[in-house]
């Protein structure tokens, strides 16, 4: 090969280089990538590859009366990404300028440029109409090019020029259309791989976006669900409060006026987060509260309301929750436990510690699980706190967690401060303790003192 | 969350390890839910490195359970630390589940 020949084969990389940047850039090219074989894209394609198979006749350099060129190049690339088609139309442009030109070699060049672009569509076809990769594209390259000279051997007269000619520039044309096809190669795959990339990005915010509208949604309905005041009552001082984590659980609490005496109180926690665990905290809160009217029994009411929620539960979802009927003249309050952290109660007198757990089990878990119902005087200076486990399940940075321990000191140093004030020295306390650690769950209290008899 | 399984005989046995919260939860669902699929009827957790459990992780064992037994089969629960096994007798659940102090007591439960 002589020196001006190798010079004037970098000069032509150097197109190439050029146009596969500008092509594999084209809004067309990238929709064929995707599979878009429109015939508005596939023609598109055929005139822009069939323009760059003329263009490498035309910038051939000439030995022996023979063009050693990249006229191959534009098919084989054009079959390789937009199938046999593409192949084709842009191989005919290609090979029948070609064709036109004349000379010896002029019938097995057109050949071959119109057969380069026809492999490439059955390679195409072959990858399962994929682009068939850097090495595949150099490899067939070498192959189609190998291909193309035999067929000036066999085709053109007389065989000594031929086999001059070939001598000449087969391995040139093999050279320079195998790095013409790898510089393509190349940047076809870096652009896959930068289409890959944008649209698994793309997917992932999307992916965080509906979570966050999620989480919004839930926090909305759950929020939107809890009462808004807390009723007034006699001889009692009542507060409660719900601070919802970053990922909504599904915690609520209720009160229902039953009689003149008598006030409903729930506190509860629906199982997992998000939107689910909203919608499972509704149907619960509206099953308690459908059996709570009349003039049930605790005991009637959590038995009623399980089996509303089991009948509606699916897929494990169930709900822990503490029912009570506080009695504001008899001063009592009759309870059932279903399966809650069971509520605090410190005596204003003794400072005894009670917790308020009974027999019985989460509801929706079972048909007709069994429940009890228990009894407990609140007098004066008593303290009931009832809280889901956002509160004594609240992390601090090393996983310790806040704990009921730390719940009940809390409560005893706290005692003397009104129902509300005591809520949120609880909260405060829990947060404090979790620090910069992320809040896993929602913390809620409901604080019940026993004041002067009214 | 780390997560393994083996088997004994017919017996699958799970290894959560860490924290069960909502996110390490749907690892552990999505384990389950394969190995029933793939048609295992006997299960065991073993709660051996589960420091935490949370309400969502407690709903995994409840739907895992709940389909086994529809279909022959069961979900046992071993090796539960004091906390994990706090919380499963909090929310009534040791009447529901089968719990056992260790995973190869929990595996020989199923050959009788």
């Amino acid at each position: 090969m002589s020196g001006s020949l190798l010079l004037d084969l970098i000069d032509k990389i150097c197109v190439i280089v050029v146009a596969a940047y500008l092509i594999t850039r084209t809004r067309r090219f990238s929709e064929v990538l995707d599979g878009k074989l429109t015939p508005k894209n596939q023609g598109a394609l055929i005139l822009i590859f069939g323009a760059f198979s003329v263009f490498g006749t035309v910038s051939g350099v000439e030995i022996a009366g023979v063009i050693a060129n990249v006229r191959d190049l534009g098919p084989m690339i054009g079959g390789l990404v937009g199938g046999p088609l593409v192949g084709l139309g842009a191989g005919l442009i290609g090979g029948g300028y070609r064709y036109l030109l004349g000379g010896f070699t002029g019938l097995p060049c057109s050949i071959a440029t119109v057969l380069a672009g026809v492999f490439g569509g059955a390679v195409y076809l072959l990858n399962q109409r994929k682009f068939v990769g850097i090495r595949g594209a150099v490899v067939f390259s070498v192959f189609v090019e190998t291909f193309h000279m035999l067929l000036v051997l066999l085709i053109s007269e007389p065989y000594s020029e031929a086999l001059m000619v070939v001598r000449e520039t087969g391995i040139p044309m093999i050279a320079s259309n195998s790095i013409g096809m790898l510089i393509f190669a190349f940047m076809i795959s870096n652009l896959m791989k930068e289409r890959d990339t944008a649209q698994e990005r793309d997917e992932y915010f999307d992916e965080l976006e509906k979570k966050k509208l999620e989480l919004n949604i839930a926090r909305e309905i759950q929020q939107s669900f809890l009462p808004e005041t807390v009723p007034l009552l006699k001889g009692f001082d009542l507060a409660a409060t719900s601070h919802p984590a970053k990922e909504v659980g599904g915690d609520f609490y209720d009160f229902i006026p039953i009689s003149e005496n008598k006030m409903g109180l729930v506190i509860a926690d629906v199982s997992g987060k998000s939107v689910p665990a909203a919608l499972f905290m509704v149907l619960s809160r509206a099953m308690v509260k459908a059996s709570a009217t009349g003039n049930p029994t605790a005991l009637e009411v959590a038995k009623k309301a399980n089996d509303l929620i089991a009948a509606d539960a699916k897929s494990g979802m169930f709900v822990t929750l503490f029912y009570a009927i506080l009695d504001q003249e008899a001063r009592t309050l009759r309870y059932v436990n279903a399966g809650h952290n069971p509520p605090l109660v410190l005596n204003g007198v003794t400072g005894d510690l009670t917790l308020l757990k009974t027999r019985g089990i989460a509801m929706g878990v079972m048909d007709d699980a069994e429940m009890e119902e228990r009894e407990i005087e609140i007098g004066e200076g008593d303290v009931v706190v009832f809280y889901t486990g956002g509160a004594t399940e609240a992390v601090d940075e090393r996983f310790n967690q806040f704990g009921v321990e730390r719940l009940v000191e809390t409560v005893r140093k706290n005692g003397h401060l009104p129902a509300a004030g005591l809520v949120e020295k609880i909260i405060d306390e829990v947060l404090a303790f979790s620090r910069d650690a992320p809040q896993f769950d929602d913390i809620t209290l409901m604080v019940l003192k026993g004041e002067k008899k009214g | 969350m780390k997560l393994d399984d083996k088997s004994s005989g017919d017996v699958k046995i799970v290894l959560p390890e860490g924290r069960l919260d909502a996110s390490s939860s749907d690892e552990l669902k999505v384990k389950i839910d394969g190995l029933i699929s793939e048609g295992c009827r006997k299960i065991v957790v073993n709660f051996e490195g589960v420091e935490y459990i949370s309400s969502s992780g407690h709903r995994v064992m409840l739907a895992s359970l709940k389909q086994l037994r529809k279909t022959g089969g069961d979900l046992k629960l071993a090796s539960l630390k004091p906390y994990v096994r706090e919380t499963f007798e909090i929310a009534g659940f040791t009447q529901l589940f089968e719990i056992y102090d260790g995973e190869d007591e929990a595996v020989a439960e199923f050959g009788k």
